[in-house]
């Protein structure tokens, strides 16, 4: 394969060993805090613009000029579609990134996030929250906090399995400073983006937790998401209700990542420009947000409401969670760049509220306080859209330092990521992958093998013949070039059929060679996978196999030791990275 | 400081060095009457006279702007912070951010001295005081209210509740009594959703709420026995637990706390005098000595560390201060920038919701 090696293994002196892991920690503290410090600054920032623009809640309730209000809510989401829809043209595929780019890269080895591509999701991102578009914060974060690890991988002149602990280092970082919970940070590294528990990734990876969480206390510190006064479960048969939340909660998240999915199908069939469509998506929304303000931005506010007895009637709950589940497909499928991390927590929140207040009326029962069930509702619809069951839970434990919160939490995760998966995937992340061919349920080999394709074992030793050529001429060639089969190509170089020695060599002198093409010969396109190559290969015997190029023109032959050999060197690598400690 | 705005100042200065000997016009002050005036009297007024020679004379306030309207003008009001930014947004008050202010009595510079955000462009803090809910201990024999929410409840704790007759510091209870952090409140309170949330909770008591106007009402309305439970200022319900057979115990959980400012208004007669005394009456002295005698956060450092124990009565003032330790565990600050900029809208809000009170009521 032509991917970049790791430095070659030397021989183990103690000395070499810990200046390997030095290096890599030191790469995991500075992509720690500078990852920290981005963060705060990115959030921060949402913060100011929706201050200045009228966007917070707080700023609308301060400005006494009710027109002033009103304009802002229809004019500044649609602006800032506008403006998000031109960043995007500068943007190689002429989208933001999300985090399934940031798994894929890892997932599949290619390392290497793009500097600029992040920069810009960034930046679109920050337009996009700061105007008030309804998407989530944590997934720009995310990326933001990969893009910066993985170009100080490149400043630091490492290998890709570095790059891609560089990358998770940035993550952990980001998520740690952003929810005030390092441990979080730790796992979501590890659950989403690295999916092993190497120890040689997870030293470096907490390093970088932990620096970013410091560094976040220090340099712009922000208010944490939400705060919880106090949260006890009343009664321990309530566990009973956690889980079948969990299991409902599994379904609303489902409902909710295929809103995202099939909105963003639809968005590509309208007639409306792409670089346009953001501020069509905020003109809508703005002019939902007059009638149902709580929709607008990421929802904060209504998040926090969600945990309180008494906001909202039970008619409200529904009607503003339905709309934000909506309005956040509606936002993302028409292209403004954003996470549908904190969306999903909002949207999650008022369903646990919901299902805590409709169970207690209909068992005219006295269950524990609203709050709690809208924490369980809140961790089991995030919890199956990222992919991350541990991570959301432990969110819960570092955010409120509430033990009960977190068992009751934990309860009604346990189901919901299986159940979800069933019916949608491991994540909406793997899902945006499969779509656009990564397929990583299949295990991380396969996704890795799917990334290469056959054109590169190319080899050009094979034996070609004319298609008019007669078995003697065809016998000779094969013999010659201490071979055992040969490939029929015309004057112009398109491939017409195998033969065999071992066919040929029953035949007459005379005879034309083409009469023992061998009907079950495997041919290839160049550009088909290696995955695809060795699932052909099953059922094939012989030496390789002719590789075609778009017009069927052969360009060369991929024989069956190169391709077990490119699937043991892989599987090499991986064990390297996944179980190496150093 | 834009040059322009010391115009008003250096034409002041002149009015008043042209004048001859102060005294003969008294100092018009409007300060909040009782016990706590009569501490001012003692601590700051009668010195501050000896000094100067110049005489002071009280105008009964009991919080709003609307003071600044009278003719004539106050020179000199002890106003809430809140309410001194929103008329100095308003231009109605002078600036007094040139006052050069003397040093702690530790020799700390009064910039350092003074507690954050005590200074602004018209007002200088000189008290942190926390308006708490206090009961009247005679009238829980069994478990005593502890917890803001416990004003809220009429079915634990029966009875009337002696509450001011403001949106301000209500809404913060009714929204801390349905479980909205403390930190979250003014977020919330943005909201529309929180803000209905805040008057329905109160809409929940509103037949047992005595409203009360003046600080020194809900002493005696608690003392006397028409209620039960009151909110009022920290530095009162001390005063009135002085004397030792007193029922009033305060429940500092939700305490919220305000700086408590000297303005002299756009319309003031002897501004100069009015700075002069707003110099005297904030040295670390005078204010350790009212934190003494009135149980209230003095707004320099220097004058926290010398707070020792009251000169009458000899107990400890120091756990009777609200910024102190046992105190402020789930004390709110008063988000005074919020305030400047809704108090007119909020106050709307609040009669409207006083007066259709029937309607709001049948709602629940």
């Amino acid at each position: 394969m032509t991917e970049e090696r790791e430095p070659p293994p030397r021989r183990r002196d103690p000395g070499d060993l810990l200046r390997r892991v030095l290096i890599v920690v030191v790469l995991g503290a500075v992509a720690g805090v500078a990852s920290a410090v981005l963060a705060n600054a990115f959030v921060a920032a949402i913060g100011w613009l929706n201050d200045l623009l009228l966007i917070s809640p707080r700023s609308r309730m301060m400005e006494s000029r009710a027109w002033l209000v009103t304009l802002a809510i229809v004019a500044v989401p649609t602006l800032g579609g506008l403006v998000g829809g031109l960043l995007h043209r500068f943007i190689p595929d002429g989208r933001a990134h999300s985090p399934a780019d940031l798994i894929a890269a890892v997932q599949t080895r290619k390392g290497r996030l793009p500097l600029r591509t992040g920069l810009l999701t960034g930046l679109s991102s920050l337009v996009s929250l700061g105007s008030g578009a309804s998407v989530g914060q944590y997934g720009p974060l995310v990326h933001v906090g990969g893009t910066v690890g993985s170009a100080l991988a490149r400043l630091f002149r490492v290998g890709v399995t570095s790059d891609n602990i560089a990358i998770a280092c940035g993550v952990a970082a980001a998520i740690s400073t952003v929810f005030h919970a390092p441990i979080a940070g730790i796992l979501f590294a590890h659950e989403v983006v690295l999916r092993h528990f190497a120890l040689r990734a997870f030293a470096p990876v907490a390093v970088a937790s932990v620096l970013g969480h410091v560094t976040a206390q220090l340099i712009w510190p922000q208010p944490p998401l939400f705060q919880v006064t106090e949260a006890e479960v009343a009664h321990l048969w309530e566990f009973g209700l956690f889980i079948v939340l969990g299991i409902a909660s599994a379904g609303v998240a489902v409902a909710y990542m295929s809103a995202l999915l099939r909105m963003a199908r639809v968005a590509k069939r309208m007639k409306v420009p792409a670089v346009l469509r953001p501020a069509v998506a905020g003109l809508g929304l703005g002019l939902t947000a007059l009638w149902v303000p709580d929709i607008l931005g990421m929802g904060s506010e209504t998040l926090r409401l969600a945990f309180i007895e008494g906001a909202f009637t039970q008619w409200e709950l529904l009607l503003v969670m339905t709309l934000k589940l909506l309005a956040t497909a509606w936002c993302l499928g028409m292209g403004f760049a954003g996470g549908v991390f904190s969306p999903a927590l909002v949207i999650g929140s008022l369903f646990g509220a919901l299902f805590g207040s409709v169970v207690g009326s209909l068992l005219g029962l006295d269950l524990s306080a609203l709050v709690v069930y809208a924490v369980c509702g809140m961790v089991a619809v995030t919890a199956p859209v990222i992919g991350a069951p541990l991570t959301t839970v432990i969110i819960v434990l570092e955010l409120t330092a509430s033990y009960p919160l977190t068992i009751a939490a934990l309860a009604s995760v346990a189901l919901a990521n299986l159940i979800a998966s069933r019916y949608f995937g491991r994540s909406l992340f793997d899902r945006q992958l499969t779509e656009r061919g990564h397929d990583l349920s299949g295990g991380r080999s396969r996704a890795i093998l799917q990334t290469h394709a056959i054109g590169e074992l190319l080899s050009d030793e094979y034996v070609a013949v004319r298609p008019d050529a007669s078995a003697r001429e065809a016998r000779d060639a094969i013999v010659a070039a201490a071979s055992a089969e040969a490939y029929l190509v015309d004057a112009r170089g398109y491939y017409a059929g195998t033969v065999h020695l071992h066919e040929l060599l029953s035949a007459d002198d005379s005879e034309p060679a083409q009469r023992w093409c061998d009907p079950n010969a495997l041919s290839m396109r160049e550009d088909e996978t290696v995955w695809e190559a060795m699932n052909a290969m099953r059922h094939f015997v012989g030496e390789g196999m002719a590789v075609l190029d778009a017009e069927g023109r052969l360009v060369g032959t991929v024989y069956e030791s190169d391709l077990i050999n490119a699937y043991l060197e892989l599987l090499e690598q991986m064990r390297k990275e996944e179980h190496a400690t150093a | 400081m834009r040059p322009l705005d010391r115009l008003p100042t250096i034409g002041l200065l002149a009015i008043f060095l042209a004048a001859p000997a102060a005294g003969e016009e008294p100092l018009r002050i409007a300060t909040w009457g009782g016990a706590y005036e009569r501490v001012q009297r003692e601590v700051l007024f009668e010195p501050f006279r000896e000094r100067t020679g110049i005489a002071i004379e009280t105008i009964a306030y009991n919080g709003g702007t609307e003071i600044l309207e009278n003719d004539p003008a106050p020179d000199i009001v002890d106003m809430a912070m809140s309410e001194s930014l929103a008329a100095c947004a308003d231009d109605r008050l002078q600036s007094i951010q040139a006052l050069e202010l003397p040093p702690g009595s530790d020799g700390t510079p009064a910039d350092m001295d003074f507690i954050g955000g005590a200074r602004h462009r018209c007002a200088l803090t000189h008290t942190v005081y926390a308006t708490v809910i206090a009961y009247d201990a005679r009238a829980f024999s069994g478990q005593r209210p502890s917890r803001v929410a416990h004003l809220f409840d009429t079915e634990a704790f029966p009875g009337q509740r002696a509450l001011r007759k403001t949106p301000a510091d209500n809404m913060e209870w009714a929204l801390l009594a349905s479980g909205v952090p403390r930190q979250e409140l003014y977020d919330l309170l943005s909201t529309p959703r929180g803000l209905e949330l805040a008057f329905r909770r109160l809409g929940g008591i509103r037949e047992s709420i005595i409203w009360w106007e003046e600080g020194g009402e809900p002493v005696r309305l608690l003392e006397s026995g028409r209620a039960v439970m009151a909110s009022g200022y920290n530095g009162r319900f001390f005063n009135a637990q002085l004397d030792p057979d007193s029922n009033i115990e305060i429940i500092w959980d939700g305490q919220i706390q305000e700086y408590q400012t000297w303005v002299i208004p756009a319309g003031a007669g002897r501004a100069q005098a009015a700075r002069e005394f707003i110099r005297f009456a904030t040295r670390t002295g005078p204010l350790t000595a009212l934190a003494e005698r009135l149980a209230y956060g003095p707004a320099r450092h220097s004058a926290e560390a010398q707070v020792r124990r009251h000169p009458e009565a000899g107990i400890d003032m120091r756990p009777h201060i609200p910024t102190h330790a046992y105190n402020s565990a789930n004390a709110v600050a008063k988000d005074i920038d919020w305030y400047a900029h809704t108090i007119e809208r909020i106050r709307e809000r609040f009669r409207d919701w006083l007066e259709s009170g029937d309607a709001a009521s049948a709602d629940q």
